[in-house]
């Protein structure tokens, strides 16, 4: 509801005026936090499964695919300043020990060579859990230095002059070396975190354990994953005077902006952070780390705008990870295949540092099941640390769980699927609450119908002949995460004096495409012409608040902000438009920018009353409001993999991937399917190739780069057929949608890794399944 | 030395060791060829040299005097797109973009050794450009469809000339 100047709210006299701000919870990568709440002026009516929209559902193209497909879009990297410098790092070439001396006396002598920033010159500042160019080395890769020059090529040459004597010390780069009796200390308090192992639990799992039917114990290994964006972490940082202006590859230019304010003790509104087009996240870029630092402390000390770009051998060692995991599952049943109780040991290979995204966190929300007991150790270890990966925590965990729900499946002669269904899960067991929705049954119907699991399982095990050297087998496996965003998010809606429209928020598009779903959003509440409408993104300056990118929410968080904006201009508009045409603004419509008239021929298109109010410009103020009280909001998929494993060699190939999934609304289905394919590719990855290797003598990554990780290429992709069973959810928002980013990763490798075991014959435990792997299943068996 | 890039001829001088792809980015700004590797292992730097799918990060400036350069930014324009990015856009073969230029450019040198090329074609031509956002599929089918658009183009403009 608008405010007059009379309101109470605005004089500030005590009266019952409506609640401006409140509090509501929001869950972010499992993490649940009490945010505060500005209530939007208007709350709209839901967008329900009736909901008559012609632009949101649409499948419109990409908004900003004419940029990229010509190579106009910049990156970070192709921004060019007058009188730009480059810096490059000097990082550890040892796991563990001290500086003894670091000389940059040789790299500045070089003609070109501008500057050195050293330990010393940066206080205060950290980087992934350490002083920025400590003396005191943690992992291979960390930077100690970085060097200044006219060229990127001739900063990394200086870098190489550096003379740079370290003392080593022992190191621990794996679980077994951090935790064998006198291991070294990777943290002067030990190598495992106070409070550990973090226990959580409900019901009484050794209990249930004792007196279940049947119960089996496996253990399962999952590798350390780097996200490997084509575009590495980069920053371009320039003074002008006391005002810094940053352009930062990022999820998150509010959360950089903050991390800036922090480190250089700057006052908020002096700096500005810019995010116009970046090359993938997936996690690792949702802080300011050691290139935003280094740029703006260089770029201050020189004098000239600095460029400072992780080289990919940086990238790789240096930008965060998804932590490698074993864990000890324990599933208790009756024989009918119910679940009595899930126990799980969790060791999480953490690295430096990072945060606990937890594995056994799914262990508690999958499956109905009334006992549930997980111990969780994140043990630190001198590599690099772990940053939120796609889904952190769940992928790990889903490996293990579903994995051993077919093993159960097995053991009790069960079909997976129907285990499953068995075990269905319709409430929040953990928190005693429902569910916004829960569309979970549809995936395993409309998966099973569409993969068609009965006929590809029975044609899987006729390859299984003695002999055969090409073996097929089918799995599956299923998903939950929170994905129901929150507040805060704000968005303005603007009308221009030619009916354009523009839609500005401080969100980012990493590739997802927010650009072109919020501009959809904005059209269809406004009741403009898409191709009028224009999303402004991913600027400090320029846009309202929206949160970082991160953990599936920003349709959820933003698109109700940019809906009650458009609202809220749509008002405006028709106001106008009601003294100008001299009837009452109830009989007026807006659609495809054009004011009618019921009962009357007479039209203004936005344009028209956007040139008769001259320069007033209309503009509407959204922002989201709070999420439903003691409710979860999760995506749901259920994942179907059929697979073909040459037993001569160990390769295994996927052929067929079905993904069914529950979001809720989808904005723009061709952009949504888009990422569910993504993600399973990703999956893929985690499932068949990718693994940072790690010599344990050396304490260094012996893959750090694109040829040794692995991660899929066009060859490797199987035929996708990924879908959404999903209805508007109109409990979650008022828009109906439910994020989607993360669900798809979350069961591909367990899909694919049941589907290997049952064309082998043999369980599989470990990924990635590299032929070597598969070989030694293989031998094992014989 | 002279370097013709997109019909345009520049006159640069060149040290030896620079990259081809450092010349694009730095000397001449057509940023639409990517560095993501710099050990040709991504194909995000893919260019056209005389009509060849070379990756920029590995060849040498200097060796290509008296060639012919192609980028992005000389296959097509807005407003006059090649048929791959026609066919990127309308499929939606990309995310964040980033290695969309690499992309398209392999597709370019294949489509001009195999105007007709299978499935198996295009997975065995561009799987030397990594995507992280896992567009494949739908890049597949984007350089399909172009195909399909040239070869229709170019029997039309047999019928023409007969």
């Amino acid at each position: 509801m608008p405010r007059s100047p009379e309101d109470p709210a605005v004089t500030g006299e005590p009266a019952a005026a409506p609640r401006r701000f409140s509090v509501t919870k929001v869950e972010v990568e499992g993490r649940e936090e009490m945010k505060i709440v500005e209530l939007p002026d208007l709350e709209p009516p839901p967008w329900n499964e009736d909901a008559r929209l012609t632009i949101v559902g649409q499948r419109v193209p990409r908004a900003d695919a004419l940029e990229k497909v010509t190579g106009h879009a910049r990156y970070t990297a192709d921004l060019h300043r007058p009188g730009m410098l480059h810096a490059a790092f000097l990082r550890a070439p040892i796991a563990s020990g001290c500086v003894v001396r670091l000389d940059p006396a040789r790299a500045l002598a070089l003609p070109g060579v501008r500057g050195a920033l050293l330990t010393g010159d940066v206080p205060g500042i950290t980087h992934m859990g350490a002083p920025l160019f400590d003396t005191t080395i943690h992992w291979a890769g960390q930077p100690l230095a970085a060097i200044c020059a006219d060229t990127p090529q001739l900063a990394r040459e200086a870098c190489a002059l550096v003379e740079l004597e370290v003392e080593p010390l022992a190191h621990a780069v794996t679980v077994r070396a951090a935790l064998a009796a006198g291991a070294p200390l990777v943290r002067p308090a030990g190598n495992i975190p106070r409070n550990q192992p973090r226990i959580t639990t409900r019901g009484h799992a050794d209990a249930a354990v004792a007196g279940a039917d049947i119960v089996i114990t496996r253990e399962y290994r999952t590798p350390c994953a780097v996200h490997t964006p084509l575009e590495p972490h980069g920053t371009v940082a320039e003074w002008i005077g006391d005002d810094l202006t940053v352009w930062e590859s990022t999820q998150g230019i509010f959360q950089v902006r903050k991390d800036i304010a922090r480190a250089f003790r700057l006052p908020l509104n002096r700096i500005r952070v810019m995010k116009d087009y970046m090359g993938g996240g997936f996690g690792a870029k949702n802080y300011a780390a050691a290139n935003t630092f280094t740029a703006i402390a260089l770029a201050r000390k020189l004098g000239r705008p600095v460029r400072c770009i992780l080289d990919r051998e940086g990238e790789q060692t240096d930008a965060g990870n998804r932590a490698a995991s074993i864990q000890r599952v324990t599933l208790a049943a009756a024989r009918n295949g119910t679940l009595s109780a899930i126990s799980a040991d969790v060791t999480v290979a953490y690295g430096y540092s990072g945060w606990f995204a937890s594995p056994a966190k799914i262990f508690h929300e999958l499956y109905q099941c009334p006992n549930v007991t997980t111990r969780e150790s994140f043990i630190y270890l001198n590599t690099g640390a772990m940053d939120s990966f796609r889904a952190p925590g769940h992928t790990e965990g889903a490996f293990a769980l579903e994995c051993a729900m077919d093993a159960l499946a097995h053991e009790l002669g069960i079909d997976p699927l129907e285990l499953r269904r068995r075990n269905y899960a319709a409430r929040d067991q953990d928190k005693k609450r429902p569910y916004s929705a829960k569309h979970l049954d549809r995936c395993y119907a409309e998966g099973e119908e569409r993969f068609e699991w009965t006929r590809r399982r029975v044609e899987a095990a006729a390859t299984r002949v003695n002999g055969a050297r090409r073996r097929r087998g089918v799995g599956m496996a299923s998903q939950i995460w929170t994905a129901g965003g929150g507040p805060p998010a704000y968005a303005t809606v603007r009308l221009n004096p030619d009916g354009t429209v523009d839609v500005l928020t401080g969100a980012q598009d990493l590739g997802t495409g927010s650009r072109t779903i919020f501009a959809q959003i904005g059209a269809e509440a406004l009741g403009a012409r898409l191709a009028d409408v224009r999303t402004v993104l991913g600027d400090t300056e320029r846009t309202p608040y929206a949160g970082n990118s991160w953990g599936s929410i920003t349709t959820a968080s933003v698109g109700p902000a940019v809906r009650v904006a458009a609202l809220q201009a749509r008002g405006r508009v028709l106001e106008a438009a009601a003294e100008m045409l001299e009837v009452d603004g109830s009989r007026l419509l807006l659609i495809d920018s054009v004011v009618s008239v019921a009962g009357d021929d007479r039209t203004m298109t936005l344009a028209q009353i956007g040139r008769k109010l001259g320069d007033v410009m209309i503009m509407g103020q959204g922002s989201r409001g709070a999420n439903p009280s003691d409710t979860a909001i999760c995506a749901f998929a259920a994942q179907f993999a059929e697979v073909e494993v040459d037993v001569e060699t160990g390769q295994v190939r996927v052929l067929h991937i079905t993904s069914a999934h529950d979001s809720g609304r989808i904005i723009n289905p061709t952009l949504a399917e888009s990422q569910l394919e993504g993600g399973i590719i990703q999956g893929l990855g985690y499932a068949l190739f990718e693994e940072r290797i790690m010599d344990e003598r050396l304490g260094i990554s012996m893959n750090p780069n694109t040829h040794d990780y692995k991660i899929p290429t066009i060859g490797d992709i199987p035929v996708i057929d990924a879908f959404f069973v999903s209805s508007s959810d109109v409990v979650a928002n008022h828009t109906g949608a439910r994020g989607i980013a993360e669900a798809p990763i979350i069961p591909t490798a367990p899909a694919i890794a049941n589907a290997v075991a049952d064309a082998l014959g043999v369980p599989v435990e470990e990924i990635p399944l590299t032929p070597w792997r598969v070989l030694a299943l293989l031998r094992h068996q014989t | 030395m002279r370097l013709m890039v997109n019909a345009e001829v520049h006159i640069l001088a060149i040290t030896g060791h620079e990259t081809l792809l450092t010349v694009l980015r730095d000397r001449l700004q057509l940023t639409g060829t990517k560095l993501a590797c710099g050990r040709g292992e991504c194909g995000a730097c893919t260019v056209l040299v005389d009509g060849r799918l070379a990756y920029s990060c590995l060849t040498l400036a200097a060796g290509c005097q008296g060639r012919a350069i192609t980028t992005i930014e000389g296959l097509g324009q807005p407003g006059n797109l090649h048929p791959l990015q026609q066919a990127f856009i309308d499929l939606d073969a990309l995310q964040c973009g980033f290695c969309t230029p690499g992309q398209i450019m392999a597709a370019a040198a294949l489509l001009a050794e195999n105007p007709a090329p299978t499935q198996d074609d295009i997975r065995s031509a561009m799987s030397g450009n990594l995507c992280r956002c896992g567009a494949h599929p739908k890049i597949t089918r984007a350089v399909e469809a172009a195909a399909a658009v040239l070869r229709t183009a170019s029997a039309r403009g047999a019928t023409d000339a007969a």
